[in-house]
């Protein structure tokens, strides 16, 4: 366990002694590790699994970057590398293949980080429901800002159940996508609840404004 | 024309001496082959506005018409007539059999027997609940009764499909597989309008609304949707 304390030290922003314990804040580094704790395996395809999985939050990110990535990882103790020699098909050479898998410290970190990220969320969940109490003498603009949320809501389609033919085959939809469709389903039920709550405050608020002499 | 059209609806119930609006002049279109799903919390009346555009229940005020037609005019009977709407029931009869409970309707509709055997067959076959054709069912569990339930209204042909909750009651990991199979039943031509209370459904409808306070809220014409059905779109539509 001497790996969690010397990460947690330098998450809490302790003093720098190494490079290994600098804090890792990339998301793309912390994406990057998820792959390969969800499946050990070489550049190419954690790259290609990067832009199918998480294309859509976080695009524009090229092979260079996997690769920085995992260079990263590996400098952190995060992953170990295996590399891998085989005979050419001409015979004349051999080729090199890194194959990386994580470690123990890699995936006690990643479990800190993902939680850290579900806290970061709820906190800005808040924050924004904190927010829009600043309309409280304003009652109409937070009505129409919960008007424009709501229908955002009901249009949002990121959390359609993933099915086999969405996927070119052999590939079938991975428990990471099936658990982010449920979780955005959830969601945007609790949410709209939570808009209508909002609403009806706000509603009454606004039945009681007096007009401006 | 759309197929489902409601317009300017208003619904009222009473309570003791209060007269509780549940619909505000809500109006509403579904074509052919869309799924619409309408969000809702607990009394919010989206059961009431499915019974409505089932015509099952009759508005106070305003219309509803299925394929141009007034439901509520007089010796209109859509129900079982190219319109199918389930509800969530508390117990079953545990008695019959699962293939007389969906035989029921077209028996008493004068279908020969043999006829309404091979047609409950194949619909239990198109919702996937064949192997539990000769279980009573109370033997079902919330998942499959509503997949029965579906089955006892695919067996007249449905062109519009009314369902208030599928999900209700339906363990968590088997929701998604009711909610495909409403969207398979879409993309097959029906219409499918479900009324959801726990947001299973609302990300693979082609539409989203919500009903608060009376008022419908959301894209409630085909034409505001940012989907094109595939019957619009004059795409081929198969049955899964």
């Amino acid at each position: 366990m001497q790996a969690e304390s010397d990460y947690s030290f330098a998450l809490m922003g302790g003093r720098v002694k190494s490079e290994r314990s600098l804090p890792m804040r990339s998301t793309v580094n912390w994406t990057v590790l998820g792959l390969v704790i969800e499946h050990s395996s070489y550049g190419f395809e954690l790259w290609k699994r990067y832009e199918r999985e998480y294309g859509d939050m976080a695009p524009n990110v090229s092979g260079s970057n996997i690769y920085a990535a995992l260079n990263v990882l590996k400098d952190k103790g995060l992953i170990e590398e295996r590399v891998e020699t085989r005979k050419a098909p001409d015979g004349a050479a051999r080729l090199r293949k890194s194959h990386y898998r994580a470690t123990q410290e890699g995936l006690v970190a990643y479990e800190g980080w993902v939680i850290a990220q579900a806290r970061e969320h709820d906190r800005r969940s808040r924050q924004f429901a904190r927010q829009l109490g600043a309309f409280e003498r304003q009652p109409q603009i937070a009505l129409a800002i919960l008007e424009r949320y709501g229908q955002a809501c009901l249009d949002d389609k990121d959390a359609r159940i993933p099915t086999t033919a969405q996927f070119p085959s052999p590939v079938t939809p991975e428990l990471g996508d099936q658990l982010a469709s449920a979780y955005g389903r959830e969601v945007k039920a609790a949410t709209l609840g939570w808009i209508e709550y909002a609403r009806r405050k706000f509603e009454a608020l606004a039945s009681k404004e007096t007009p401006l002499p | 024309m759309s197929l489902l059209e409601l317009r300017r609806v208003s619904r009222f119930h009473t309570r003791g001496s209060r007269r509780v609006e549940v619909l505000r002049e809500a109006s509403l279109e579904i074509d052919a082959g869309e799924l619409v799903a309408v969000w809702g919390l607990r009394r919010s009346g989206r059961s009431t506005l499915l019974a409505v555009a089932a015509g099952v229940d009759p508005p106070d005020a305003g219309e509803v018409l299925f394929e141009g037609a007034d439901l509520n005019a007089r010796g209109t009977t859509a129900l079982g007539n190219g319109i199918g709407y389930c509800r969530p029931i508390a117990g079953r009869p545990g008695g019959r059999s699962v293939i007389e409970d969906v035989c029921a309707g077209l028996l008493a509709r004068g279908v020969p027997p043999l006829d309404a055997q091979s047609r409950a067959q194949r619909a239990l076959e198109r919702v996937g609940v064949e192997p539990c054709s000769e279980l009573a069912s109370g033997e079902l569990d919330a998942a499959e009764t509503m997949r029965v339930a579906i089955a006892c209204t695919l067996v007249f042909g449905p062109r519009l499909l009314v369902i208030d909750e599928p999900t209700k009651g339906v363990d968590l990991l088997d929701r998604d597989e009711i909610i495909l199979l409403l969207r398979s039943l879409a993309n097959s031509g029906i219409a499918v309008l479900v009324s959801d209370g726990d947001g299973s459904g609302l990300s693979d409808a082609d539409r989203s609304l919500s009903l608060a306070g009376g008022l419908l809220r959301g894209k409630t014409s085909p034409e505001l949707s940012t989907v094109v059905p595939l019957a619009r779109a004059g795409g081929r539509i198969t049955a899964a």
